[in-house]
């Protein structure tokens, strides 16, 4: 029944992120709880001695009650995750074959995955870009940096063009702890060149993710007729034949997907591609599972 | 080749405009937005010249459409030569039968010069007969049979109309439209003067139409009685007069013999002196007519090859002094007193006026009187307002005083007209209110001379929603209003027939306005005359009363209405000489005296210059530095090719639009994509 309420369309048809987020989540998380190993979220991990200057609020009170030994309680989540999102709101962003543009769906994914931090209570933070950096709300677990994150996801809008250099030379100066980043974009780039900007993150450690969001009328376009494109970023125009829409497009359009994810994977990037007519907690099952290494 | 208005060929210039749709703004309109063009490729062959050979069909339809509209508008035409039309031309035959054909053996040399004019047809020319009266009549249809055409030659019988030539010439006109064809036209005629009409415009003649003249007299003396004044109506024998006017054309000085005669019998005889080509009037004193109608005639010695117009007939009816009923309620005697003088004061004594209080009125037969007279009265009983509006309706007549007695009544009695205020004003000074506005041309008040001078004091103001208003007073308050009511009429004086309101009594116009007004109402609907030339028309009824039988009946006693006709007709053409019986709707019985045209007694012929006019407007040189007339041969008639274009452009638009909706509709999954972008 739950399901139902996924279906990207009727996403767009819920008024505020923040009802789209738990909607997807929660009903992710229910699904999940049928699963033994249910992996991202507050799992026991170990159990280590208190030493000095350790935060007092994590000891295990009922283990000092019975053994009048002081241990700190570590989770698996709280080792290293500090999850920061890069949303590219770049015009390309904005097409959109059916009911739905690529930037909608990459606002509820976006918003989706911060909540689903927050529920871990892990830090989750944001930095939208185009061509620049548009805006930043830096990883934290305060209270209300959810609603932070909400509301920049809610101003993002289309900007200019996509360029990955020179936003991502800046995220590089904000990210100063290790943690997972999550690129969310349609990558209308040369794979080279999208894997050479964005590869130098894993650098500090970083776990990336490359979120390839295409609308499905962007891998098998369907045009009638001649047809007259513009492109949404640069404004060129071309004449484009039914002809080669239908063969020789999807061709150029497969390899190019393969070579991203071939690049990204040798670069040690996670890549995971994601239709726009596909429900939200399929493709966040799908990359979790990924993930785990249970696909 | 040519055009009417060569200028509209700018408009072709407009064929930039699929031009600019189908080659220029291809390349810019509609584009569609995408992520990304960097898969895309620039293939022209595919792309560019698959649409340009799907639209160049649409292309070339649009095209054609606004070429065939610029040329629609120019008018094109050919010049197709008349005389040049595979040779042919239709003959048409006119013989005149009107009343001056009467004259000799005129008639009988028409109509041998016509069949020696069809006798020289070739075996298979197209021709047509007709004959010439007050109308042209076609005798044939356009045949090439010999027999029927030479037929309906000898079938020609004489008439009483008088000839019109620009009548022939209108017929003409048509013909050569509807056949367009070169018409060869011989008129066999007297060619007399007095049927040309008023102007030479008139008869123009069409392009490619050859006149040919066939006389048949000349200027010849007649003598006519050119008319008779005789009185409708006989009420003293001894009183009437009765005036003839003996007219000649062309006659030296001369003494003819006048003789009256009344149904049959001669009454008296006179002996006049017509001058030299004038004329001369007779005057006989008594006319002993018996009561009921009775066929006049005024006739002279015949002395001249036209015997048929020395005789005029007229018609008369003796008949009693009519009754008017004059209903007073003894409120205004003096009105009584003024209105009985005035009808006694008319010239023929031909009404008596008889009082009856209103009561007293209720009960008698209205039917019997000429008309009814209602003196201001205050009160009208219910069965008296009944019995009047149903005498109007069957053809009586009412006139109506409204003064300040009747001003207490909420609607003027039978007129059925709201009273509304009243108008006062003083006696002294200039305080007094004049007519200003008044039809002067209707029968009632011709000889009023406008009521100039009279002054009215006091007049009641009748609203006029249903009546037409034919004197006003200076403050426009209607004086006279007339209303029809069935088959009769109302007329209302808004003021009264005493000295009180207005001092009309003891003005001259007063006894004219009585007399007229009497002879109007009780004339019985338009008082239409009695003594008519033949052509006329005679009115059967006035109104919308079908149903009720209007009768006529010849000089020989036949009758000429059919069942439908007695019911419907509204009127009737008087076509022959002699006495017509006449029962119109409304059930009045007359005696119509027609007579023969008396123009067509004056037998001038038209001067030869004048017919050779009239044959140049049947030819019409088209060379550009014109010519003189007279080439018939050589004239081209425009031949409009507007139909062909305009049924070419039909087609053209029709192929469009459906060419257009193959390759334009969008296809259903290009419908969903614009529903969705639409969303």
């Amino acid at each position: 029944m739950l399901q139902r309420f996924l279906d990207p369309n009727v996403l767009a048809g819920i008024s505020g992120l923040d009802l789209v987020a738990r909607t997807v989540v929660d009903g992710f998380v229910a699904g999940l709880h049928r699963s033994p190993d249910f992996g991202f979220s507050q799992e026991f991990a170990e159990y280590r001695a208190y030493t000095p200057g350790d935060d007092l609020r994590h000891v295990d009170w009922n283990v000092f009650a019975r053994t009048e030994r002081a241990y700190l309680k570590r989770y698996r989540g709280e080792t290293n995750c500090q999850l920061t999102v890069l949303l590219d709101c770049s015009r390309s962003m904005k097409y959109t074959s059916h009911t739905i543009d690529k930037l909608e769906y990459a606002r509820y994914l976006t918003a989706s995955l911060a909540y689903l931090a927050k529920m871990q209570r892990d830090a989750a933070g944001l930095i939208v870009f185009d061509d620049e950096v548009r805006n930043f709300v830096p990883p934290s677990t305060r209270q209300g940096q959810l609603a932070r994150l909400l509301h920049a996801i809610e101003k993002a809008e289309v900007g200019n063009r996509t360029d990955y250099a020179k936003p991502f030379s800046h995220v590089r100066e904000f990210l100063h702890r290790r943690g997972l980043i999550a690129v969310i974009s349609d990558f209308w780039e040369p794979p080279e060149q999208i894997v050479n900007t964005i590869a130098p993150l894993r650098f500090h450690g970083n776990e990336v993710v490359l979120f390839h969001v295409l609308d499905p009328g962007e891998i098998r376009p369907k045009f009638r007729d001649p047809a007259l494109l513009e492109d949404l970023e640069s404004g060129a125009t071309l004449e484009v034949s039914p002809e080669y829409a239908s063969k020789e497009y999807p061709v150029k359009i497969d390899a190019h997907l393969e070579e991203i994810r071939s690049k990204a994977k040798g670069a040690g990037l996670d890549y995971f591609l994601i239709d726009t007519s596909r429900p939200l907690d399929d493709a966040l099952r799908e990359y979790l599972a990924i993930r785990r290494g249970r696909m | 080749m040519g055009f009417f208005t060569p200028w509209f060929l700018a408009g072709a210039a407009a064929v930039g405009l699929p031009i600019w749709l189908h080659l220029l703004k291809r390349h810019k309109t509609d584009p569609k937005l995408f992520p990304s063009l960097m898969f895309f490729e620039f293939r022209e062959t595919s792309s560019v010249k698959h649409r340009r050979l799907d639209h160049i069909l649409l292309f070339v339809l649009r095209t054609l459409m606004i070429l065939l509209l610029a040329l629609l508008f120019a008018s094109p035409f050919i010049r197709r030569s008349a005389a040049a039309s595979d040779g042919k031309k239709l003959t048409v035959v006119a013989v005149d039968r009107s009343f001056s054909m009467r004259d000799g053996d005129r008639l009988a040399r028409a109509k041998n010069q016509a069949l020696q004019v069809l006798g020289s047809l070739k075996p298979g020319d197209q021709a047509q007969v007709i004959a010439l009266a007050g109308q042209v009549q076609a005798l044939t249809q356009v045949i090439s049979d010999p027999a029927a055409l030479r037929a309906a030659v000898v079938a020609v019988q004489p008439g009483d109309s008088r000839a019109s030539f620009g009548e022939l010439a209108r017929y003409l006109r048509t013909l050569s439209e509807a056949q367009k064809i070169p018409l060869e036209v011989h008129l066999a005629s007297d060619l007399q003067k007095s049927a040309m009409p008023a102007g030479f415009a008139d008869l123009r003649l069409a392009p490619a139409t050859t006149l040919v003249f066939h006389p048949v007299g000349g200027a010849e003396k007649n003598w006519t009685v050119e008319n008779v004044a005789a009185p409708r109506r006989v009420f003293d024998p001894k009183r009437v007069k009765v005036q003839a006017t003996i007219a000649g054309f062309g006659t030296s000085a001369t003494k003819r013999t006048v003789t009256l005669l009344l149904n049959g019998r001669e009454l008296q005889s006179k002996s006049v002196d017509v001058p030299e080509n004038g004329r001369a009037q007779v005057e006989f004193l008594g006319l002993d007519a018996p009561y009921g109608f009775s066929k006049g005639e005024v006739r002279i010695d015949s002395a001249d090859s036209l015997p048929a117009d020395d005789h005029y007939y007229f018609s008369t009816e003796r008949t009693d002094p009519r009754k008017v009923l004059f209903i007073d309620d003894g409120r205004r005697p003096r009105a009584e007193l003024y209105f009985r003088d005035a009808l006694d004061s008319t010239g023929d004594g031909g009404f008596q006026m008889e009082t009856l209080r209103p009561d007293v009125a209720a009960g008698a037969t209205l039917s019997s009187y000429a008309f009814v007279v209602l003196n201001d009265l205050s009160s009208v009983p219910g069965n008296l307002e009944s019995s009047l509006e149903h005498y109007a309706n069957a053809g009586g007549s009412v006139l109506v005083s409204v003064g300040p007695g009747s001003a207490v009544l909420p609607r003027v009695p039978v007129l059925d007209e709201a009273i509304q205020t009243s108008s006062y004003a003083g006696r002294e000074g200039d305080r007094f209110l004049t007519v200003t506005d008044i039809d002067a041309g209707h029968p009632a008040l011709r000889s009023v001379d406008g009521f100039n001078g009279v002054k009215f004091y006091q007049a009641i103001h009748v609203s006029a929603a249903k009546s037409r208003v034919l004197a006003k007073l200076n403050d426009q308050t209607p004086l006279v209003l007339e209303r029809a009511v069935g088959e009769g009429k109302v007329l209302a004086f808004t003021s009264t027939f005493d000295n009180v309101l207005n001092d009309l009594p003891i003005h001259a116009s007063w006894v004219p306005f009585v007399a007229q007004t009497a002879l109007y109402l009780g004339g019985g609907g338009a008082e239409q005359p009695v003594n008519l030339p033949v052509d006329s028309y005679v009115e059967l009824r006035v109104g919308d009363s079908q149903g009720a039988a209007a009768e006529v009946l010849d000089p020989d006693g036949k009758r000429l209405l059919s069942l439908e006709e007695a019911v419907k007709a509204r009127n009737f053409a008087l076509d022959r000489e002699g006495f017509f019986e006449i029962k119109t709707a409304a059930g009045r019985r007359s005696l119509v005296a027609a007579h023969a045209d008396r123009r067509e007694s004056d037998l001038t012929p038209i001067p030869p210059e004048t017919l050779d006019l009239w044959k140049g407007t049947g030819s019409i040189d088209s060379s550009p530095g014109g010519g003189p007339a007279g080439a018939a041969d050589a004239a081209d008639k425009p031949w409009g090719l507007w139909p062909y274009i305009l049924l070419l452009l039909l087609g053209v638009a029709v192929a469009e639009s459906v060419v257009a909706d193959g390759f334009l509709r969008p296809s259903a999954p290009q419908r969903d994509e614009m529903k969705r972008e639409a969303a």
